[in-house]
């Protein structure tokens, strides 16, 4: 396990060639996080039930869906971690069980897809202007 | 991609298992791999004063030191730009002094005779304050703070949030798959969403399950004036209303009623009003002009509503 972080890690560092090895090091042990745009991290409870939190990447979905779908129809709030989804909702059909039934997209056999989260990463919307501005999302698990 | 990454993976694995159960085959194979993945970085062009792999001359005044202290150069650092363990401080001792066995053998390798080596051990000692303006190449970079492209839309196992030990990481759309064919912009995802609905370049249904349901589109412009120089703001109800309904917004964010809405850009870096999505989804608030796109008129101002 820590053999695969070393060589991802690693690979960063490789990538990152042009910079000098110092800062190099230096990006190796901060683990920055780069992801897409707008993706959410949702922890309201994955941490305490011990599941990797979901990671909703919007830009997937709005290649397929317009805004209004899921935030007019499905009655998706507008806030990272505002909706109080669970399992329990999902395979009734609410919030993502409304797509997410073997029907219109995969069902939720699929797990690890939408929990793929690292362990204890805080519910937030990544790159957001508010994340920019170090208002630092609180560790999540425990709602 | 995908299998590149675990085969190579795979490799390094095996590698990293072979040297454990076997040292005395692997010692050499176990210090060319993390020669390959760590020290390339800098000793292959002898950037920023590293001896340069293969070099003799380089590598022959550190040699004459003892392993001992190339050993301990290796594993604590050493100024002016070697980090510790070169910086993979995560790498257990013996793979780095693995690593400097191999370096050294390379060097002694590509050993030449002695006379041409010893004029210039003395130039070599001398040159290692001269090359301190290399030494931080990265305080020099053009934008430093800025993304570089090398790191934007990184493929899920890369991007630092998805865990890449869980199997499904590996299973999702690596982003650039779908956005190198769509119309790029320089913010957010760095793709321009608007212009990929309306080139039909994408075609997100408008409603769960029936892929034929269509918006009604509102094409009206509000313009709200500003405060200082900034040029006003033109607020397109066509673009929004081809996404969202009008229930998203109205009334709850955005009283439908001229005048009755205070929207400054602080509540708008704080999540609210345009912020509930600009800056969050929606393109960014770096992207001043595309909100902020009716230059001020010298002429009396003309109505609020446009059209």
């Amino acid at each position: 396990m820590s053999l695969r972080h070393a060589w991802i890690r690693q690979r960063r560092a490789l990538l990152s060639a042009l910079l000098p090895v110092a800062l190099a090091g230096a990006l190796v042990a901060t683990g920055d996080a780069r992801a897409e745009y707008a993706d959410v991290v949702i922890n309201n409870y994955s941490d305490a039930a011990g599941m990797r939190p979901v990671i909703f990447p919007h830009w997937f979905h709005r290649i397929r869906f317009r805004c209004k779908v899921c935030h007019a129809d499905l009655g998706f709030q507008f806030k990272a971690g505002g909706n109080e989804i669970n399992m329990v909702k999902i395979i009734d059909g609410q919030f993502c069980g409304a797509c997410h039934n073997g029907d219109i997209a995969w069902s939720v056999e699929n797990c690890n897809l939408c929990h793929s989260a690292k362990p204890g990463t805080p519910t937030q919307v990544h790159e957001s202007t508010i994340q920019k501005l170090a208002i630092q999302p609180q560790a999540g698990g425990q709602k | 991609m995908m299998t590149r990454r675990f085969s190579t993976l795979a490799a390094c694995l095996l590698l990293s298992a072979t040297a454990l159960t076997s040292p005395s085959f692997a010692q050499n194979d176990a210090g060319k791999a993390v020669y390959d993945k760590v020290c390339v970085a800098c000793h292959s062009a002898g950037i920023a004063g590293a001896p340069k792999f293969g070099d003799a001359k380089d590598w022959e005044p550190r040699i004459k030191t003892g392993m001992n202290a190339l050993y301990e150069s290796a594993l604590k650092g050493k100024a002016p730009a070697m980090p510790a363990k070169g910086g993979a401080t995560d790498l257990p001792d013996a793979d780095i002094k693995a690593a400097v066995d191999y370096m050294v053998a390379a060097a002694k390798g590509g050993a030449k005779p002695a006379a041409a080596a010893a004029p210039q051990a003395a130039p070599a000692a001398a040159a290692a304050p001269a090359p301190a303006p290399q030494a931080n190449p990265a305080a020099l970079n053009f934008n430093r703070l800025l993304k570089p492209a090398s790191k934007r839309n990184p493929p899920p196992p890369e991007d630092g949030i998805h865990d890449p030990e869980n199997d499904g990481t590996h299973a999702l759309q690596p982003p650039l798959t779908v956005f190198q064919s769509l119309p790029r912009s320089n913010a957010g995802n760095r793709v321009d969403w608007v212009k990929a609905l309306d080139t039909n370049q994408i075609g997100p249904r408008w409603d769960r399950t029936d892929p034929t349901a269509a918006p009604v589109v509102m094409d009206l412009n509000i313009v709200r004036e500003v405060k200082g120089s900034m040029p006003d703001v033109v607020y397109p109800h066509k673009q929004h209303t081809a996404w969202l309904d009008c229930s998203n917004c109205h009334p709850q964010i955005f009283i439908p009623q001229k005048g009755a809405n205070q929207i400054s850009m602080a509540a708008i870096l704080l999540g609210q009003k345009c912020g509930v999505c600009h800056g969050k989804v929606a393109f960014p608030v770096s992207e001043c002009r595309i909100c902020h796109s009716k230059k001020k008129n010298v002429m009396p101002v003309k109505n609020a509503q446009a059209n």
